[in-house]
């Protein structure tokens, strides 16, 4: 038995210390991604990427010759860009509105309020491309201009998704408070006005952040997809589809990146108000 | 202070200390210089308030983190290789139990490990729900059983393995006072029944001396060993002598063994 | 009586019953006054009765088929395709978030990927990946693939680590080898969360599957709707398309969370206690009905 009584005093090697050190995986955190991210522009540029697909420089440019490209077309891809963001905007901002109004209202009708949310949220999960095509019919006397009614539909395609959204979280934020809150707001014999300013509205925000984070990406999506059925030739998303069935693809792939990057800049945008308008959560 | 500096023993600890690296890189002293022996079939508690080490003491012997300095011996092997030798059960302060896995399932889960067969995991699992008095639940899933219930699947978990030691980390200080009264007397009356080698950590003196032959009472920054307490109530112990002036006496003298005075 | 409605009030079902009859009155409403103003009504806002009547007329529309049987073929073309893709992209979520547990570099070199793919607009890619492909069956499939893929590989990994530290600190006290950590632990506690993936992947993937029939003519459900809209044939096929596939994807949801309870231990015990023996098991079952409310997973992982 003593024999079995070996020391054994511990100290880590100073090769794990160090791999273990915060610093250093901060460091592999960001070096990993981007030594991926160069892999396969690489890859890409390489014109490797190209025989993985069983495709060609044709159908997919090369990086460089893509941002080429853009750099020619500028103006073009600056009032495409301006289109499709309108409508991704105006309704997400609309639709993000009412869908809170809906959900204030089904929080003060405690009993068929929920049921009712369940239907609001069920319209996220109808296809854009059914619901794009009904927004045209609908709107087809809004106005004798088509590129004026072809909006409308779209911003109302974008506003149903996003209204879905919001409806449901904010339901949420507004109804899922911390345990014993309404009765301490009881104990303060508050209005329900009070209740909701105080206590409600409040505990809502966060939740309201959880539906943008979803409802971003989606409006831009909805928006780009919706346009594909619009009547009036404009935006990012037709603008990738009309240069493929014109076999530019070269001009389509600079849209692609295009709306690549507007969905990564508005979710950063995004992220950056709520770090602001959330400071106080935390 | 019989034992402290003995070799022999079912666990032994010697100048065990623990520094761990804090978020700013600054080293922090958890326990210092601990030295203990610990008898085979004794019931040890580790006493003291938050932030005096015990439960890294615990995790030490249970080899769930390794002590930075000193020795440490369990049935004269390392931590490491008792661990691996399914020498002792761990009872954790939250019940840990699969909500996917129905009560005898769980009681199931480590034989299930030590490639026991289905017949034999079965059996041990049913006789061990029978002696913490859970028979009629088997079948149920753990979110329809109470913590106290909870907790006494956890128990009977850990006895399943028929581990010679069992580590317990607070396990009764999430339940309310009446069930964790019944639970002292049950874990007593099996732990009379199998003789294992407990060691109970609690911040609860009245526990502590209820529970247990000895308290190593332990003292905060650096957590260290400031007095080992022998309670000499009789056994079997009944809830009666609480009210004793025997206990109260021991209470007394373990509240005063911290450094520094009170216990607050 | 006043109680009888009260209980109603209080019952899930009622409300969204209650609700759609609500939408139904309200379309029936709109329909009426469009019929009345407008010009040609059935293509704005046709009564209900009038797409139900189209649904079960015997009338041809099309290539000797009814209406019904041309949504119907149309269907199996496009969801056939989905629902594969949707397979596929799922089990490539579930084996990706397996690798990133698996391996911490995989993990950190995969994971800002993992979470730009959600901000960029995958539907937009469909015509690029129909030209890539070339072929329309295999751009459905691959588009339902990925936009499976990503919710159910953040979702699983979010599963993943919602393992407690004392799961991993009690399996470490039996000794347990890295396959059973994965088998009895880690997988188990995984699985609401991947069908909280799957929840989300699966309209997505319906969806995809009808945006790309309309890109290219080949008889899938997107492709019969835009010709319906050109009037190629009866406009009542075109708001058959559209409420079925709203049914579609509305159901595809419900329908996984019905897998859920199938596959979840314990509920169908429960209920098959609550509907055979009485009282006894009653009381254990609503307890158990009133724990899985609370226990709410997050709708999606962002």
């Amino acid at each position: 038995m003593e024999e079995r009584m070996r020391k054994y005093k511990r100290r880590k090697s100073i090769l794990r210390r160090l791999s273990e050190s915060p610093k250093a995986q901060k460091v592999e955190t960001v070096m990993l991604p981007v030594a991926f991210g160069i892999l396969v522009v690489a890859l890409w540029q390489g014109k490797i990427l190209h025989r993985l697909f069983h495709t060609d420089t044709f159908v997919l440019p090369v990086p460089t010759k893509i941002f080429g490209i853009m750099g020619g077309i500028t103006d073009k891809v600056i009032g495409n860009t301006i289109d499709t963001l309108l409508v991704a905007g105006i309704g997400l901002l609309l639709g993000s509105i009412i869908g809170y109004l809906v959900a204030v209202i089904a929080s003060f009708l405690p009993n068929m309020g929920k049921g009712g949310l369940t239907i609001v949220g069920a319209f996220a999960s109808i296809p854009i491309a059914a619901l794009a095509p009904v927004m045209n019919n609908w709107t087809k006397d809004v106005s004798t201009e088509a590129s004026f009614r072809s909006m409308i539909s779209k911003i109302l395609v974008v506003l149903l998704i996003a209204a879905a959204n919001m409806g449901l979280n904010a339901y949420r934020g507004l109804t899922e408070l911390k345990p014993y809150a309404l009765d301490l707001m009881a104990t303060y014999a508050a209005s329900k006005r009070r209740i909701f300013v105080k206590l409600q509205l409040p505990n809502s925000l966060p939740y309201v952040f959880i539906a943008l984070k979803v409802s971003v990406p989606a409006s831009i999506m909805t928006a780009i997809v919706s346009e594909y059925f619009a009547e009036y030739i404009t935006g990012i998303g037709r603008q990738i589809r009309e240069n493929i069935v014109l076999a530019q693809y070269s001009i389509a792939w600079v849209y692609i990146t295009v709306a690549c990057m507007i969905g990564i800049v508005s979710y950063a945008l995004l992220m950056v108000i709520q770090s602001l308008v959330l400071k106080r959560y935390r | 202070m019989e034992g402290l500096t003995s070799t022999s023993g079912e666990i032994v600890a010697r100048e065990i200390g623990v520094t761990f690296q804090d978020n700013a890189g600054r080293d922090v002293q958890a326990i210092t210089n601990i030295n203990m022996a610990i008898k085979k079939g004794e019931f040890i508690s580790l006493l003291g308030p938050s932030g005096c080490g015990k439960t890294t003491l615990l995790r030490c012997v249970a080899d769930l983190q390794e002590p930075t300095e000193g020795e440490l011996w369990v049935e004269g092997m390392t931590p490491k290789e008792a661990r691996l030798q399914h020498k002792f059960g761990f009872v954790f302060q939250q019940p840990v139990l699969f909500d996917w896995r129905t009560v005898k399932k769980n009681v199931e889960l480590p034989l299930e490990m030590m490639y026991q067969t289905k017949k034999q995991r079965g059996d041990r699992a049913e006789k061990m729900l029978e002696l913490v008095g859970l028979s009629a639940f088997k079948d149920h899933y753990p979110r329809q059983l109470s913590g106290g219930m909870q907790q006494r699947v956890n128990i009977a978990r850990a006895f399943g393995i028929k581990p010679d030691i069992l580590l317990m980390d607070e396990p009764f200080s999430a339940l309310d006072e009446f069930t964790k009264e019944k639970l002292h007397e049950d874990l007593l009356r099996i732990w009379r029944k199998t003789n294992k080698t407990v060691l109970f950590v609690t911040h609860n003196i009245q526990e502590a001396v209820f529970l247990s032959d000895r308290i190593c009472v332990l003292s905060p920054h650096p957590g260290r060993l400031s007095a080992i307490v022998d309670v000499d109530l009789p056994r079997p112990r009944t809830l009666e002598m609480k009210e004793s002036e025997h206990f109260n006496e021991l209470v007394k003298i373990v509240k005063n063994s911290f450094e520094g005075g009170s216990f607050s | 009586m006043k109680s009888t409605l009260q209980w109603l009030a209080r019952q899930t079902w009622f409300q969204v019953l209650f609700w759609t009859l609500v939408l139904i009155g309200a379309w029936e409403a709109g329909a009426t006054l469009v019929e009345m103003t407008k010009r040609m009504p059935a293509n704005i806002m046709p009564h209900l009765y009038q797409i139900l009547q189209a649904a079960f007329s015997g009338q041809e529309v099309s290539g000797g088929m009814t209406a019904t049987q041309v949504v119907l073929k149309a269907s199996a073309a496009t969801l056939g395709r989905a629902f594969l893709g949707f397979l596929l992209g799922a089990l490539a979520g579930y084996m990706l978030a397996f690798l990133m547990k698996l391996s911490g570099v995989i993990e950190k070199m995969i994971f800002p990927y993992l979470m730009l793919i959600q901000l960029i607009p995958v539907l937009g890619l469909a015509p690029i990946i129909l030209a890539i492909t070339g072929n329309i069956n295999s751009s459905r499939l691959v588009i339902a693939a990925i936009l499976s893929f990503y919710p159910v590989a953040t979702n699983t990994l979010a599963g993943f680590k919602s393992v407690e530290k004392d799961k991993y600190d009690l399996m470490a006290t039996y000794a347990a080898k890295k396959r059973n950590m994965f088998l009895k632990v880690l997988i188990p506690q995984s699985i609401p969360y991947f069908f909280t993936g799957l929840k989300v992947a699966a309209p997505m993937a319906v969806t995809a599957s009808i945006l790309v029939d309309t890109l290219q003519g080949d008889g899938g459900l997107g492709c019969i709707l835009s010709q319906a809209l050109k009037h190629a044939m009866s406009i009542y096929v075109f708001w058959l398309i559209v409420f079925f596939s709203a049914f579609v994807g509305i159901f595809s949801s419900i329908l996984i969370h019905w897998v859920e309870l199938l596959v979840t231990p314990g509920v169908v015990v429960n209920l098959l206690r609550k509907l055979s023996i009485g009282k006894e098991a009653g009381a254990y079952g609503r307890k158990n009905e009133k724990v899985q409310k609370k226990k709410k997973y997050p709708s999606s992982v962002v």
